[in-house]
């Protein structure tokens, strides 16, 4: 293989690691908009689709472009075929998120039983000081300390799913659900600060 | 040619059969990306099946929600719910192909298994050997989801596959394919490989 040859299949193989983690992560986002009802990870979901529509032509380009070099088709077809399906779960995935931003009714068949405290989704940054900073997620014992369960980190423009050893970082955003007494700790434990000095 | 039959009507609750809907379509993405990475037909005849139970949850859901809805605000609500029940099916749908790669004999190119290398999500195939610490356990106790950050999505014994197991208990020579982080894993082939006593 020429350099030039791996450098493109390194872009494939980029493209199609890209499609499938973003696609994975649209579905969880638009279930967990359907079932906290919230138009702001609906929102989100929406942003990460315009995202995998450009890479996903960009990753069939790459491949087809694999047709002037001897490679057997079918090989091609069957990467043609997973990037397909990866694009078809992100639109899946932004039309559910479609059906929350139409507005759903909390309605008794979605059990969506807002007794005392109401569940809702809040997000916070974490702060330079903060003593979550450099710690893993399994270290920072968010949902011990606060109730707070992590939906999805934010860095830059990067979405990144929570797993026991991702590392949190200053200005990393993170958007979790839970009850809404638990919000303020959560703030407070990401930002570093308590609420009155903000 | 799989027998299509009728869905016989049953109250089943809206937001667990969603959930539920949610979790099977997840799996069988899981499962049949398992299926091209090992190349593994039997995997992918599991997807199949499972596109059928979607298929029946689906009716379900939606008999359901035709008989809860009284006035113009449940139908808008309903219709609502019913379009995310047909986009879920769309996502198995989705994992059915790629099941179809694998029983259509179409490639899978070197690069996939790079890509699934490289995935934040990362699959793995293992056989519990002998001295495992995991034998005698099950799914549910070993909670590796808290504490590796992986799903046990499949075990094999003998002929069949026990799928998305939990009160299974774990015995030698079983096959097993595993969801999760790369570390997580590599702890977990350890312990099945009986190369280790615990888990940190």
């Amino acid at each position: 293989m020429s350099e030039l040859d791996i450098g493109h299949w390194e872009r494939i193989t980029n493209d199609l690691v890209t499609l499938k983690n973003t696609s994975e992560m649209m579905m969880d986002l638009a279930y967990s908009a359907v079932l906290l009802n919230s138009r702001y990870l609906a929102d989100e979901v929406m942003l990460l689709e315009e995202q995998i529509d450009e890479l996903y032509i960009g990753f069939q380009y790459e491949v087809l472009s694999k047709t002037k070099t001897a490679t057997d088709p079918r090989d091609l077809l069957g990467l043609i075929r997973l990037g397909s399906v990866t694009e078809r779960i992100a639109d899946a995935a932004s039309e559910i998120a479609e059906v929350v931003l139409r507005g759903i009714e909390p309605h008794p068949v979605l059990q969506m039983v807002i007794q005392d405290a109401e569940e809702t989704v809040e997000r916070a940054k974490v702060g330079e000081d903060s003593p979550l900073a450099g710690k893993t997620l399994r270290q920072a014992k968010i949902a011990e300390e606060t109730g707070m369960w992590v939906l999805v980190i934010r860095r830059g423009d990067k979405w990144i799913r929570p797993r026991p050893n991702t590392t949190l970082k200053p200005g990393d955003v993170i958007i979790a659900s839970g009850y809404s007494e638990g919000e303020e700790d959560f703030v407070q434990l990401l930002t570093g600060k308590s609420s009155s000095e903000n | 040619m799989n027998k299509v039959r009728k869905t016989e009507y049953r109250a089943v609750p809206v937001r667990e059969t969603l959930i539920q809907m949610k979790d099977i379509s997840e799996l069988m993405l899981d499962l049949a990306y398992s299926a091209a990475l090992f190349d593994n037909k039997e995997l992918a005849e599991e997807v199949m099946e499972l596109e059928t139970k979607i298929d029946d949850l689906v009716y379900l859901l939606n008999m359901n929600l035709m008989l809860a809805a009284r006035d113009r605000e449940d139908a808008e609500t309903m219709a609502g719910i019913s379009k995310i029940g047909s986009l879920t099916n769309a996502i198995s749908d989705a994992a059915a192909d790629v099941a179809g790669i694998v029983l259509n004999d179409i490639g899978i190119h070197p690069v996939v298994r790079e890509v699934f290398q490289r995935a934040e999500e990362h699959l793995a195939r293992m056989v519990i050997s002998e001295n495992s610490i995991l034998i005698g356990k099950t799914v549910e106790d070993l909670d590796l989801a808290s504490e590796v950050g992986i799903d046990i999505i499949a075990i094999r014994r003998g002929k069949y596959w026990h799928i998305n197991p939990d009160k299974e208990i774990l015995m030698p020579g079983d096959s097993i394919v595993a969801r999760g982080t790369g570390s997580g894993l590599h702890k977990l082939i350890q312990a099945a490989n009986a190369e280790v006593k615990d888990f940190e």
